[in-house]
């Protein structure tokens, strides 16, 4: 099976033996790793005018990072962020990949219609539209759907190299959710619902991420019926037992070794954090895809990311049995 | 339904229109500007920040609540003036160098004004100088210092060390938060307090001011 299949395979629950699927939803790491800045982080200022030789040998150097990494570190997906981000540009960059790896890995991109925390400088106009105009909010979200849908659509028209998408939008402090439920069912469900819903008749996948204390409002978005959730944030007390049992095991769980700890923590809480992740999420013989707790975002040592994948290796097989409790 | 009551229940309801007219209401009626402010518009926030502890209202309540409260202050403002009311105590709060996160500071922000302290926002990327320099010359009683970032938190170290440096330990609390901050990062820096939610780090500067008065 080629790690495309047997990413599927985990989003859909089935059982596929061998070593349980890894990815990130960022590797920010590039510099250090292959000596090239992350995609994400260039500024394409002159993108217009640049020849279309060079706009394509630009386009196969970010190809190129994102291959490198899915390659080193036994990534089964690769999520993209296509700079520039327009349609054409996205096009671009999933035909480059799908050219050079065929179907060898899972892509995603995001584009998620529902509303995020918003940040400090609009999260007071924000909420106070919730409660001033909410018809306002709910016409604003009904557009950021049909957007997302149509860059589906195309994307499918196009020859729908893309997989699935990874909806991003964050909803969740530590301690609890932006949103209470009851604001949570009337501005993000209804949204959610219908883009999941929209995507997947498009034959889409999509994995819903989130970092935070996503507890109080899981039932929600697990009746929205994503494939998998992402990223199951023990700094915000989410555990992957915990989420079964509020959920059942069919909704795919990608994530949860700690990233705070990654940086902060000492090598032996690190390995022991990565073995609980592990354990914790083969524990069901299917549906997990082990992760990070968030992304290899910026300034996160890669040596212990290096450490914490070279443990996925040793450890990460269902063929072995679950990893021991040190 | 009592005036002050009427201003209370308003606002935590977010009606800041409401608030606002209540408010001149109640001084057009002669009420002291001081039993206003405590009786009404803090009575309301600190029902709201009760609430947000135990998770029965979350942020965009507190958000509205705090605009209601806002409105209410700014017809209060010259006349706590006048009065020579103080604020419960001073506050320089900020998010550390290299970090723009300012969702949790501002929360943070909020609920403290909420209580009757006096915030002074140095804004996000603050460098632990700029704490110490501020905490200085406004006679705060209360650095805040929040990181959403693991490669910033360590920052927040800076600024104590600076601050014993400065030979101001001793006149000021420091209290740390945000996503990857725990409470024994917190002693492993230093500082005096850590605290989980935005409504418990205003009941816990409350309380520094209090003891330091």
């Amino acid at each position: 099976m080629t790690h495309r299949e047997r990413f599927i395979k985990t989003l859909r629950g089935e059982p596929i033996g061998g070593q349980v699927p890894t990815f990130e939803l960022v590797f920010f790491l590039t510099m250090e790793a292959f000596g090239k800045v992350h995609p994400h982080h260039r500024k394409y200022e002159q993108w217009d005018q640049m020849s279309e030789n060079e706009r394509k040998l630009q386009i196969a150097d970010m190809a190129d990072v994102y291959i490198q990494t899915a390659q080193r570190y036994g990534h089964s997906a690769i999520h993209l962020h296509p700079n520039p981000g327009d349609l054409e540009n996205t096009q671009r960059l999933l035909e480059e990949i799908r050219r050079r790896t065929g179907d060898q890995y899972f892509l995603t991109i995001d584009h998620d219609p529902t509303w995020a925390i918003p940040d400090g400088d609009h999260m007071m106009d924000f909420s106070v539209r919730m409660f001033e105009e909410p018809e306002a909010l709910g016409d604003q979200s009904a557009r950021r759907l049909e957007e997302t849908l149509e860059i589906a659509r195309k994307l499918d028209e196009w020859g729908h190299l893309l997989d699935g998408f990874c909806f991003c939008s964050d909803y969740c402090f530590n301690v609890n959710p932006f949103f209470s439920p009851d604001q949570f069912e009337e501005f993000i469900v209804p949204t959610l619902r219908d883009a999941i819903a929209g995507a997947h008749e498009m034959g889409y996948y999509v994995i819903k991420h989130t970092d935070g204390n996503i507890m109080p409002i899981l039932p929600q978005i697990a009746a929205c019926k994503p494939d998998a959730l992402h990223s199951l944030d023990p700094q915000g007390g989410v555990s992957i037992p915990e989420v079964r049992k509020v959920i059942g095991d069919d909704i795919c769980l990608i994530g949860n070794v700690n990233c705070g700890l990654l940086q902060t923590g000492t090598e032996e809480e690190c390995r022991q954090d990565v073995l609980r992740a592990l354990r914790e999420g083969m524990e069901k013989g299917r549906g997990y895809v082990f992760a990070t707790s968030n992304c290899a975002y910026t300034g996160l040592p890669l040596a212990r990311y290096e450490v914490m994948i070279d443990l996925w290796r040793q450890y990460g097989s269902y063929d072995l049995g679950l990893p021991p409790q040190e | 339904m009592e005036l002050l009551e009427q201003i209370s229940e308003n606002l935590q309801k977010g009606r800041a229109k409401a608030v606002k007219e209540l408010v001149q209401q109640a001084v057009d009626q002669g009420l002291s500007p001081e039993q206003i402010l405590e009786e009404g518009l803090l009575s309301g926030m600190n029902v709201v920040g009760e609430k947000f502890k135990k998770n029965e209202v979350f942020v965009p309540e507190v958000l509205v609540a705090a605009r209601a409260m806002n409105m209410g202050t700014q017809v209060l403002k010259p006349l706590l003036v006048q009065a020579g009311v103080q604020a419960t105590g001073r506050v320089c709060i900020g998010t550390v160098k290299g970090d723009l996160h300012d969702i949790g500071k501002n929360l943070v922000k909020m609920m403290m004004e909420g209580k009757g302290l006096e915030v002074i926002d140095l804004g996000t990327d603050v460098a632990p100088e700029a704490f110490i320099k501020t905490a200085v010359e406004q006679h705060c009683q209360i650095i805040c210092c929040s990181a959403l970032l693991t490669t910033t938190m360590g920052v927040m170290g800076e600024v104590v060390k600076l601050a014993q440096e400065a030979g101001i330990r001793d006149q000021v609390k420091i209290m740390v938060g945000g996503a990857p901050v725990t409470e024994s990062f917190a002693a492993q820096i230093g500082a005096d307090k850590y605290t989980s939610d935005a409504a418990s780090a205003a009941d816990a500067a409350v309380a520094f001011c209090q003891a330091l008065a």
